[in-house]
């Protein structure tokens, strides 16, 4: 995993300023639901996007739109400056990995493989070994004569990444496809995909509702609800610096208190009265709200002490919980005035801590985030 | 039930065998009884007359439904009537079933009690209808007057028009239901991956659509074909004596001419038709019916 993340650590240094792929205004309705609404996004050439957000915010449909499987009730879809909104699904060249892989069952392996060139009239003599050069990317050649409902899950996916691969699409659209397999599994495909595909400089959109998967493999992360993007960045942006409450309560683990904001405080910063106190944020990262808040704070900048200087915030709580988790340890804390929890992550554990103790915390005002309440 | 005996046999005392029989071998029991009583004994019955008459062991039977040109033509009716019968459905039937397998949840509810509802309908009801339908001062004859597509009525009541007509119009029914039950569970995916692979309509229907609908063609071939190739009343109003069937000619030898040799041996000529008719095709279609089995 550290090596995909170095690597696209280093692909979102480099500057991408094409559009490859231009999805404008794009609306989409069912009977009375609006599922999609006016969105946008662009996608450069041989990125690799993310489209991660809740069950039902129209991520499918966003794919079945691009891949031309629906026709769109508005809006516009290019790829290379080409219009594509009217042309037919089988005349787009975009490659589908499906949910359940949709794998042919009455051909075997090569021929679910070979499905794909044989449609598009390639050279008899051709076919062959393009298909074993696609069955070796995703190391499946020993399956070629295998009958579909002979593989597992795993290898099923495999094959259909195969499948669209082979006929070198401009385009490779992925709906979650490893929402079938086990953890482990899952996270050996996400890096093998990923490479594969970095490899081949092919450019991808990949849907899921996992925010690790979309953080581990992503270049940027278009955050989907309700139909909209709410947010399209880096994953380091994405969980930095999430552009709403959906997008921080979406990505990562974050304890949220309500709250009201007053005019700026002290030294431009924002003051906000919560039921634990009040609570100070940068006025640098927020545009400066006021009335009903919600205060979102992540629970790794949070620390456990007396703060060090001025430019933090402390409480003190009660600890309830201690959750282990390995390579970290989660710490809940139960003010008496608030509902929720407020989270903590620490790399070790301090001695003598238990739960019932009361311990003071401290956070930098500039990692206080700060939304209108919805 | 000789495999489940079989299997039982490896696991368990021989002895206790009958106790033991399980589930499945319990559950085919009142069927296959039922069967034995209603179908093989009365076959087997019709066998043994088809061998012999008044003076015992004869082929005079065969000799006459086989060698003679006036029942070999019957027997050429009989399969005419079926194949015609098989294909107009099927033509028909087909887009039908994948029309009805594609329409919203509530109007296929309709549409399948449309199709359903002919079925309740007794034959020989539907067919008198026909008849009148067709009739020179019947509503087909007014249409096409008033379409202009002709200047007088047409004669089309025992005409092999209105044979065929009625017949595909009562065994349709049998060849949508099979193939609609199959279309339904397609994967409407596998029709998208086919797409988004390249693959125009034509070809995602030949290449997908077609091979994995496959179980439901061979079971509505089989079905309206060994039911139309021995069908009597349909075929007696609409057409009567003017096309003989293998039917009717059984219903003579048996009601009217009493020769039960030559009814049996017609019988069994009918049986061996529609038996070998509908294992060549189940056999033609077996390797996609196979493969097109989910899982
Ligand atoms: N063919 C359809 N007819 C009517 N409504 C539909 C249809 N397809 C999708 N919807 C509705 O559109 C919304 C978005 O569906 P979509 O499948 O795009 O969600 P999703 O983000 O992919 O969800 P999931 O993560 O569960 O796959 C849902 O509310 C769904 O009920
Ligand atoms: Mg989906």
């Amino acid at each position: 995993m550290n090596v995909v993340a170095r690597e696209a650590a280093h692909a979102r240094a480099t500057p991408r300023s094409d559009r490859y792929l231009d999805v404008a205004a794009v609306t989409k309705r069912f009977g009375a639901a609006t599922v999609l609404k006016d969105l946008d996004i662009s996608v450069a050439r041989s990125e690799f996007i993310s489209l991660l957000g809740p069950s039902g915010c129209g991520k499918t449909t966003l794919l079945r739109l691009i891949a031309g499987l629906m026709k769109p009730d508005g809006g516009r879809i290019a790829i290379g400056g080409n219009d594509l909104t009217q042309v037919p699904a089988h005349k787009r060249n975009i490659g589908v990995v499906f949910q359940n892989y949709a794998l042919f069952p009455h051909l075997s392996v090569e021929q679910n493989v070979a499905f794909g060139l044989e449609a598009q009239r390639t050279l008899k003599a051709e076919i062959g070994g393009r298909v074993q050069n696609a069955l070796a990317l995703v190391r499946m050649q020993a399956f070629a004569e295998r009958r579909i409902s002979a593989l597992s899950g795993g290898q099923q996916q495999r094959v259909a990444v195969a499948r669209a691969l082979v006929v070198k699409p401009s385009l490779l659209l992925l709906d979650e496809p490893f929402s079938a397999l086990d953890r482990k599994l899952r996270e050996t495909m996400q890096i093998e995909l990923r490479h594969l595909l970095r490899d081949l400089e092919i450019t991808s959109i990949f849907v899921t509702h996992d925010q690790d998967e979309a953080l581990v493999m992503s270049d940027r992360i278009a955050v989907m609800n309700e139909g909209r993007i709410e947010q399209l960045g880096t994953p380091d942006e994405v969980y930095s610096s999430p552009a709403s409450l959906h997008v921080l309560e979406f990505v990562g683990q974050s304890t949220r208190i309500g709250g009201t904001a007053s005019a700026s405080g002290q030294g431009g910063d924002v003051g906000i009265e919560t039921p634990i106190g009040q609570i100070r944020a940068s006025m640098r990262r927020n545009s400066g709200p006021t009335g009903k808040v919600v205060v979102g704070i992540r629970p790794e900048c949070i620390a456990l002490g007396e703060r060090p200087g001025a430019d933090f915030n402390e409480i003190t709580a009660e600890l309830a919980d201690i959750v282990f988790f390995g390579s970290k340890t989660a710490l809940h804390f139960k003010p008496p005035a608030m509902e929720d929890r407020i989270q903590v992550e620490v790399a070790r554990l301090p001695s003598g801590v238990a739960p019932g103790a009361a311990l003071k915390l401290h956070w930098p005002i500039a990692e206080t985030m700060v939304y209108p309440t919805p | 039930m000789t495999t489940i005996g079989m299997e039982t046999q490896v696991t368990a005392p021989p002895r206790r065998r009958l106790l033991q029989l399980d589930a499945p071998a319990i559950m085919v029991l009142p069927g296959l009884v039922f069967m034995v009583v209603a179908f093989a004994i009365p076959v087997l019955i019709l066998v043994a007359d088809s061998f012999r008459d008044a003076s015992g062991l004869s082929l005079a039977g065969y000799r006459k439904v086989l060698g003679d040109p006036y029942y070999i033509g019957i027997i050429w009716n009989s399969l005419q009537l079926g194949l015609i019968t098989t294909i107009g459905s099927l033509l028909i039937g087909y887009p039908a079933a994948f029309a009805l397998s594609r329409a919203p949840a509530r109007l296929q509810v309709l549409l399948f009690a449309l199709i359903f509802l002919p079925l309740t309908v007794s034959i020989i009801v539907k067919t008198f209808g026909l008849a009148i339908m067709m009739r020179r001062d019947g509503i087909l004859n007014w249409l096409l007057l008033n379409l202009g597509f002709i200047e007088r009525p047409m004669r089309l009541v025992f005409t092999e028009f209105a044979l065929y007509f009625g017949m595909i119009n009562v065994f349709l029914p049998l060849m949508i239901l099979p193939i609609y039950s199959v279309m339904r569970q397609l994967d409407p995916r596998l029709t998208d991956a086919a797409a988004s692979l390249g693959a125009g309509p034509v070809t995602t229907f030949l290449r997908v659509t077609l091979p994995l609908t496959m179980p439901g063609v061979v079971a509505g071939i089989s079905l309206v074909f060994s039911i139309s190739v021995a069908a009597y009343v349909t075929p007696g109003l609409l057409i009567g004596d003017r096309f003989m069937t293998m039917s009717q000619v059984m219903a003579k030898a048996y009601l009217n001419i009493r020769d039960f040799n030559l009814g049996a041996s017609m019988a069994v000529v009918m049986l061996v038709v529609a038996v070998t008719i509908v294992f060549t095709s189940t056999y033609f279609a077996e390797p996609a019916s196979r493969r097109g089995r989910k899982g």
